[in-house]
């Protein structure tokens, strides 16, 4: 992605870093490189007790790293001090971790407190903030965590780690503590979020398809915190570098990676005969026997996709808008595959593809999304044969 | 809060909020009213010369201020004792000695308050004021030490996780969020290390301290049952509203948002 | 004379003390656990009757034992009576308290199961609630009987019996050869003894409480 102007995250290099507790022969961690690029999601994903936690906790230091490096933007995590980097680095924990004691306005002004801002700057922040995360600042600056539902104390979470503005935001496990429905739409808002602040995230689960559905990197973490695969979520899907990986993706991969592609990023074709609803049955009826049809798609003034008439129908039909049955489930280009797949399942083969003012595009069918799951496992087969 | 936690050793938490809400009306009503209703009845009798001597304004305000004096000193020791002290068994380079001084602190419960008082004053041949609020101090220390350990203990590592991961200092989270979050356990023990002062204020006239006990035994002694009775009674006032104001304490200076 | 001597020398007499101490002690505990144990059975379905039960013997546990010995004089005279009387009040907070809390605490779905497969109301709150309270009630047993042992002490003012003597011995000879070791053999006497009770109180806990609820 080209457009780099906009990131206001830094760069994160961990260089063979370790983690030895004193008393136990085995490191924590053992020996971990990578670079997460700035202004993206990377999460760390893995089973509980494999060092995903300690890795990300060793980044603003509440685990010192027992030897390697780590450098936020060029910067030597290890030489600042800790407290100085942790006010630079913002960090949401499962179940937000609000100081009960309190209000939200409290919580969200620790940071910009700490680092000294004045009054009028920390009350106009906490106004914002809480805008952003989409809490009413009137109804909710002074209430008390427990006065809150845990979806808005996750907001406040988010919030609070975020007050001052830091290039670097660390979340461990943020959504792990609330009902499905409501972590759907923490996800959704971090997204949206993210799509204006490209802060450099590093987000730790336990959940792949969080990780799947957040994710621009994720890094699938075994024992010891050792990195068995760190790639873009369509890559580890449909080429999961060793057993391990492909276990934890688990079932279903490539159901999760129907839910990464979009309708408009494969070829749907113009293969359907359209008909404008004004069109006389007896006209239709001959072109469809001139180019041996059966069925016709017929449009309104605008090309939305109203109804499919077979052609024997069309011989009694006085006009093409009574004729037929309607169209059922249609597919955005926006749409993602797993939405077309549940819609082509429904329509008995195929789905309408419509564009985004709902005008007729194009037909999807099954085999179009069996050959773009082929074609992308072929991809990333020769990809990773290649590196 | 307190009624999640199950007490140990002395302690006059009800365990129930509505009890402690009933206490915090009544207590003063029926201390008025008691106190009241004795010192009248004192005071209106026909006292004999040994019982004038003591049941005069002058003796009764001495004797009362004398005992207030004591537990004012005994608060002040424990809690400029206990408080720190917890603190400190709490940071983690002295969570290994922390036992130690909970078993000590516990031996100084076990042990009786008199036994304590007595073998202080035979040892150190003081007498008087310090002499009496010293081994009182050492006796109430428990609760207060005890709570502060446990308060700040039970402080959600979360939270503490959370404070030092946004950038505060580890005295920053110790002054904003642990202690805090502990101030109703501790103020809690400092209500019953309160209790426990005020009633074994009681026995500083053995060792010339003074207090309302001297009354109680000076009736006893001389076969007065008035004076044993006032001294007794007021003693008994006074216990009860250093209680109540414990729990007025309780009430209100711990901090919002809490459940 | 150093302590060893002392209490080697007065055996006979400390024997008798300790053993009278434990006695009376113990002795107040049981009446106070039989009557804690009423009052909470009583009160413990009625908000209100636990908030009275509670506050009321919290405030009695707030009154100076010495000035309650005081007023108990005149009344029923000198000895062990107003000693028991004394002991026995103090120890009836802590056990209704927490009789209190331990039948409250009873999970309702345990309570209903037990209604449900036909127990009796009284066969539910012996043979389930009490039961399940029974870990809550000894602890208040035993914080009540470490209380009482030197509140038992100051008893002895009252010519109460037991180790209170020694010290209050050792108080009126200030000065004196044995003044210390007195006050010393009486006041270790009560330590070791509540010592020794605790242990005690671990090996009830240790059979009478049902496995499947031990912490």
């Amino acid at each position: 992605m080209a457009d780099t102007e906009n990131v206001s995250g830094v760069e994160i290099q961990l260089d063979n870093v370790t983690k030895r507790y004193p008393g136990s022969r085995e490191p924590a961690v053992r020996d971990v490189t990578m670079t997460i690029p700035a202004g993206k999601i990377v999460i760390l994903v893995g089973p509980s007790g494999c060092g995903k936690t300690t890795t990300m906790r060793m980044i603003n230091r509440l685990i010192e790293p027992s030897s390697g490096t780590i450098t936020i933007g060029g910067e030597d995590a290890l030489r600042l001090n800790a407290d100085t980097l942790r006010r630079k680095v913002g960090y949401a924990i499962q179940q937000a971790g609000l100081f009960p004691h309190f209000t939200v306005a409290q919580n969200i002004s620790v940071v910009p407190g700490l680092l000294g801002w004045e009054r009028g700057r920390i009350n106009d922040r906490v106004d914002e903030m809480m805008d952003l995360v989409g809490l009413d600042p009137a109804q909710y600056r002074d209430r008390f965590p427990r006065q809150l539902s845990g979806g808005q104390q996750q907001r406040v979470g988010v919030a609070r780690a975020l007050a001052a503005d830091p290039p670097v935001l660390l979340m461990d496990e943020p959504f792990g503590a609330v009902d499905p429905i409501t972590r759907g739409n923490l996800q959704d808002e971090l997204l949206r979020l993210q799509t204006d602040l490209r802060k450099t995230i590093v987000f730790v689960t336990h959940d792949f398809d969080e990780a799947v559905k957040l994710g621009d990197k994720i890094a699938v973490l075994g024992d010891q915190s050792t990195i068995q695969q760190y790639d873009t979520p369509e890559a580890i899907l449909a080429n999961p570098a060793n057993d391990m990986v492909a276990g934890f993706v688990g079932a279903g991969a490539s159901l999760k990676q129907l839910t990464l592609l979009r309708v408009r990023d494969v070829d749907y074709e113009d293969i359907a005969l359209t008909a404008p609803a004004d069109e006389s049955p007896a006209t239709l009826r001959q072109r469809m026997i001139e180019q041996n049809r059966t069925y016709a798609l017929v449009l309104d003034q605008r090309r939305r996709p109203l109804r499919w008439v077979h052609v024997r129908a069309l011989s009694t039909a006085s006009s093409l808008t009574g004729a037929g049955t309607p169209v059922g489930d249609s597919v955005s280009t926006q749409s993602t595959l797993h939405d077309a797949l549940e819609a082509i399942l429904a329509e008995g083969g195929h789905a309408v593809v419509t564009g985004t003012r709902g005008e007729y595009v194009g037909m999807i069918d099954i085999t179009t999304v069996t050959d773009t799951i082929k074609q992308l496992r072929e991809e990333h087969e020769a990809g990773s044969a290649a590196s | 809060m307190s009624s999640t936690t199950k007490p140990q050793g002395f302690s006059t938490e009800s365990g129930s909020r509505r009890a402690d809400r009933i206490r915090l009306l009544a207590q003063p009503a029926a201390v008025v009213v008691l106190v009241g209703a004795v010192l009248v009845w004192a005071f209106t009798r026909n006292n004999d010369a040994i019982e004038a001597e003591s049941i005069n304004a002058g003796v009764l305000l001495t004797k009362t201020g004398e005992h207030l004096l004591i537990t004012a000193v005994v608060a002040a020791i424990v809690t400029g004792i206990a408080v720190p002290l917890g603190v400190l068994l709490t940071r983690s380079w002295a969570r290994p000695v922390a036992p130690l001084f909970i078993a000590i602190a516990n031996i100084g419960q076990a042990a009786p308050a008199l036994g304590v008082l007595v073998l202080f004053f035979l040892w150190t041949e003081w007498e008087g004021l310090w002499c009496a609020a010293l081994p009182i101090a050492f006796y109430s220390l428990l609760p207060v030490l005890r709570n502060t350990i446990t308060g700040i203990e039970s402080v959600d590592p979360a939270l503490v996780d959370a404070g030092r991961g946004i950038g505060m200092s580890s005295s920053g989270v110790l002054f904003r969020i642990e202690l805090p979050l502990a101030v109703p356990l501790v103020l809690a023990g400092l209500r019953t290390a309160l209790v426990l002062a005020v009633g074994t204020a009681t026995l500083a006239f053995f060792v010339n301290g003074g207090g309302l006990g001297e009354l109680v035994d000076t009736g006893y002694k001389l076969n007065r049952v008035p004076v044993l009775v006032v001294g007794a009674v007021l003693a008994v006032g006074l216990a009860l509203i250093v209680d109540w104001i414990g729990a007025v304490l309780e009430e209100y200076l711990g901090p919002k948002g809490l459940a | 004379m150093n302590l060893f001597d002392y209490v080697a020398d007065r055996w006979d007499r400390l024997s008798l003390q300790a053993w009278l101490h434990v006695s009376e002690v113990v002795q107040s505990t049981i009446i106070a656990a039989v009557l804690g144990v009423l009052i909470g059975v009583a009160v413990y379905r009625s908000p209100i009757g636990s908030a009275l039960a509670t506050a009321l013997a919290s405030t009695i546990l707030t009154v100076p034992s010495f000035a309650l010995l005081g007023l108990l004089i005149p009344v029923v005279g000198l000895g062990a009576t107003p000693t028991v009387i004394a002991l026995v009040l103090y120890a009836l907070l802590p056990i209704t308290r927490n009789t209190i809390v331990g039948l409250g605490g009873v999970d309702p779905a345990i309570r209903d199961a037990a209604r449900g497969i036909g127990m009796s109301r009284v066969g539910v709150l012996a043979r389930v609630e009490l039961r399940l309270a029974w870990p809550a009630i000894l602890a208040g047993m035993r914080v009540a009987t470490q209380m009482l042992m030197g509140i038992a002490v100051i008893a002895a003012y009252a010519k109460g019996p037991g180790l209170g003597g020694e010290v209050f011995s050792g108080l009126v000879r200030a000065g004196s050869a044995n003044a210390t070791n007195q006050a010393l053999a009486g006041t270790l006497g009560v330590v070791i003894l509540a010592l020794l009770l605790e242990a005690v109180y671990f090996l009830i806990a240790r059979f009478t409480v049902s496995r499947g609820i031990r912490g």
